[in-house]
């Protein structure tokens, strides 16, 4: 419990590293490279964190945001269908059912900036600031208020690094990546500055777009790309420096990442292994969409690792009767979690909807999630007639080591991303027990 | 003149300005002609083009000394103020009768956009609607842009005005240079269901041609397209690309309702950039 004095004024402020694994810095710090992260560490509790299932940016973040399980914030990953249909629609900012910190706060009249939170998009009002981060389209409708808006865009503030970059030149991406970079912290430090706060939360995405096409060069010194990577984490570490330097001993510093990385073994494309299986097939081929989908079949896939039973009731195109819903899901994670490739396995845990998630949103759920063995990918893709493949990228999510820092002396054993929004408010001190997780300062 | 081939239909839009007027007055005479005033309605959506075929509506009947035809605007939940306020006071001063349609059963089942809509709450006509495209869940959320939004709000409004009051056809404003979509139409198309005529008096005029004439006529525009906006649809899926005006940005060379609907789109391509598709 907090001291009735602690309550008075506690700021809290959050630097989200999208994509950074806990890992990757204990071994930055550990090689001098990222000093102001250092010695933090010593000041602090730096700890792996679990992420969301599926462990994909849309998902972890909301998660983040709200404190809640996919079943009662409602966003289980960056697509979803069409009630009733095989469309696929993009939930936004408005398909979030639970509210973020930032709106809870706001009603005790705390004000938040919130800079590049992903799915955030389109900017709903605020006590505060907010500009939306992945996927935001057009910067006007991912800020609030019109002034800061104004004030973007005047710094020519990028929302997003061009990925389509990566594949043309790596000189072009890596230029790229930093002038979103510097932009995002210009734009970060402007607010920091010029703003009345309570809670800053500020979100850099360049991480994870570096690691995505080029965590190879994190682990090659060989490699074309890896001076930048290490540089880049230079400049991370400077944002950090910057940031720890502007908090008193009574604001809470915390690093927070939305899932961890590793190095790419082989993407599963999770359709084609349905197909074989005999459990998916379309109407004609190649399918041009999930439309296409052909009566008979009992289950399809959706990126990243969503697997949904072609429910009678459920699809225009459904077929399986409720009765043999149990025997098809045990059917499919029996098969899956057999199988490998070169004598390793692929799947290291199938969860059942009702094992991972509750609320009233349960129903818009998939039915199994799987969670692969570090180094696998799992794709929902429609067109690949193979089980595996390598593509452009090098780095797959994973859910653990993601990261967790707090500029507290706490021994955390285990934390969760559910128990980063129930740990600001007890920072802040608001009560608001609606969360799913729990704050981490419980111990 | 043909519109059948991609040769007719080059060179009617390769017309200078002036001719390309003349051919449209030719169009709506032969429309009004054939289907009399009061069988023929103009739908006006306060953007640009239907802005502009209404004025040419107006020059035509002052020349043949007769009444303008009744303008229809539909409202499908989520209309910009600037639009309202445009047609409001264009449609004062040059004096045209505007028939709002809307989908009030639909419209009275949701406050806000995202609003969740019970199917079996809805009346007989949109339930059966609703089966008709092929959709089979119990609810949707309330979204004009969307596959079943954009049939109840908009093309049952204009279903259910044309057979409640005997239209014979219905002037639209759509351009071929709009999108490919559009480059198979012809200036009289019979639609079914219910059965009437859409008459396209300004199918040959360009993105540019619009402008020209809008600046060269001084005919009032909505103020969305001096902040920047190029192509007008409903509130919540139309962006801008740019502060400039709409007719100062490079019109020939980047799409002109890409600000439109094209979300979707363009959530895709950047999923599908990051691996997500």
């Amino acid at each position: 419990m907090l001291n009735f004095h602690q309550k008075k004024k506690k700021k809290v402020v959050i630097l989200g590293i999208d994509g950074v694994p806990c890992s990757l810095l204990r071994n930055l710090v550990s090689r001098g490279i990222m000093p102001n992260l250092a010695s933090l560490v010593h000041e602090g509790a730096l700890s792996e964190m679990t992420a969301s299932i599926p462990e994909v940016s849309s998902t972890s973040w909301t998660t983040f945001m709200t404190g809640v399980n996919p079943g009662k914030h409602n966003i289980y990953g960056f697509m979803d269908l069409r009630k009733g249909s095989y469309e696929y629609r993009f939930p936004n900012s408005h398909d979030i059912k639970s509210d973020p910190i930032w709106e809870i706060i706001g009603r005790h009249n705390k004000r938040s900036i919130v800079i590049n939170v992903p799915s955030t998009y389109p900017a709903r009002p605020l006590n505060g600031i907010l500009t939306a981060g992945f996927v935001a389209l057009d910067l006007r409708k991912a800020t609030f208020p019109e002034s800061a808006y104004q004030y973007l865009q005047n710094i020519d503030y990028r929302m997003d690094v061009d990925t389509k970059k990566a594949s043309q030149s790596l000189e072009a991406f890596a230029e790229d990546i930093d002038q979103t970079f510097r932009t995002r912290e210009k734009a970060l430090l402007h607010f920091f500055d010029n703003e009345e706060w309570d809670l800053f939360i500020g979100t850099i995405t360049e991480t994870d777009r570096l690691h995505h096409f080029f965590w190879s060069a994190y682990e090659d010194d060989a490699h074309a790309m890896h001076r930048f990577f290490i540089d880049f984490y230079k400049k991370i570490d400077a944002l950090i420096g910057a940031m720890a330097q502007r908090c008193d001993k009574n604001t809470a510093f915390m690093i927070v990442s939305d899932h961890g990385f590793a190095a790419i073994k082989q993407e599963l494309y999770l359709n084609a292994w349905l197909r074989e299986e005999r459990l998916l097939k379309f109407r004609k081929e190649p399918p041009e969409s999930l439309s296409d989908i052909h009566p008979e079949s009992k289950a399809f896939a959706l990126d990243p690792s969503r697997i949904y039973i072609n429910l009678e009731t459920r699809y225009p195109s459904g077929s399986v009767k409720k009765e043999d819903y149990e025997s098809i899901r045990a059917l499919i994670k029996d098969s899956l979690q057999k199988l490998s490739i070169d004598g390793e396995k692929v799947v290291k845990e199938i969860f059942f909807k009702e094992d991972i998630y509750i609320g009233p949103h349960f129903e818009s759920g998939p039915d199994l999630v799987a969670l692969p063995h570090r180094g696998y990918d799992l794709k929902g893709s429609l067109n690949k007639n193979v089980l595996f493949g390598r593509s452009i990228f090098t780095g797959a999510h994973t859910r653990d080591d993601a990261t967790f820092f707090l500029n507290r002396h706490l021994n955390i054993q285990k934390v969760n991303i559910m128990d980063v929004a129930p740990t600001v408010f007890e920072l802040m001190g608001i009560e608001y027990n609606a969360c799913d997780g729990k704050s981490v300062l419980y111990g | 003149m043909s519109t059948g081939s991609v040769l007719d239909r080059n060179g009617l839009t390769a017309l200078p300005l002036a001719e390309k007027i003349r051919r449209s007055k030719e169009i709506i005479q032969e429309a009004i002609s054939k289907f009399g005033l009061d069988k023929l309605v103009i739908a006006w959506t306060g953007g640009k083009d239907s802005t502009l075929m209404l004025w040419l509506f107006r020059e035509t009947c002052r020349e043949m000394n007769m009444t303008m035809p009744e303008c229809i605007f539909i409202d499908e939940g989520d209309v910009f103020q600037e639009i309202v306020d445009h047609v409001g006071q264009v449609g004062k001063i040059w004096d045209v009768k505007v028939n709002v349609l809307k989908n009030t059963d639909v419209l009275s089942k949701a406050e806000k956009l995202g609003d969740i809509i019970r199917v079996a709450e809805l009346n007989e006509r949109n339930r059966r609607e609703v089966q008709r495209i092929g959709f089979a869940g119990e609810e949707f959320p309330f979204e004009p842009e969307s596959m079943v939004g954009n049939h109840l709000m908009k093309t049952i409004a204009l279903s259910m005005f044309i057979e409640n009051n005997d239209i014979h056809a219905v002037a639209t404003a759509i351009r071929w240079d709009e999108q490919d979509a559009r480059q198979t139409e012809g200036y009289f198309s019979v639609r079914h269901a219910p059965e009437h005529t859409r008459v396209h008096p300004v199918l040959h005029f360009r993105e540019r041609d619009i402008w020209d004439v809008i600046h060269d006529r001084k005919l009032p525009f909505c103020l969305l397209y001096l902040k920047g906006y190029r192509s007008l649809g409903a509130k919540s899926s139309t962006v801008r690309f740019s502060d400039l005006p709409a007719w100062q940005q490079d019109l020939e060379n980047t799409p002109e309702r890409s600000g439109r609907g094209h979300d979707k789109e363009m959530i895709m391509a950047k999923l599908r950039d990051l691996g997500y598709m």
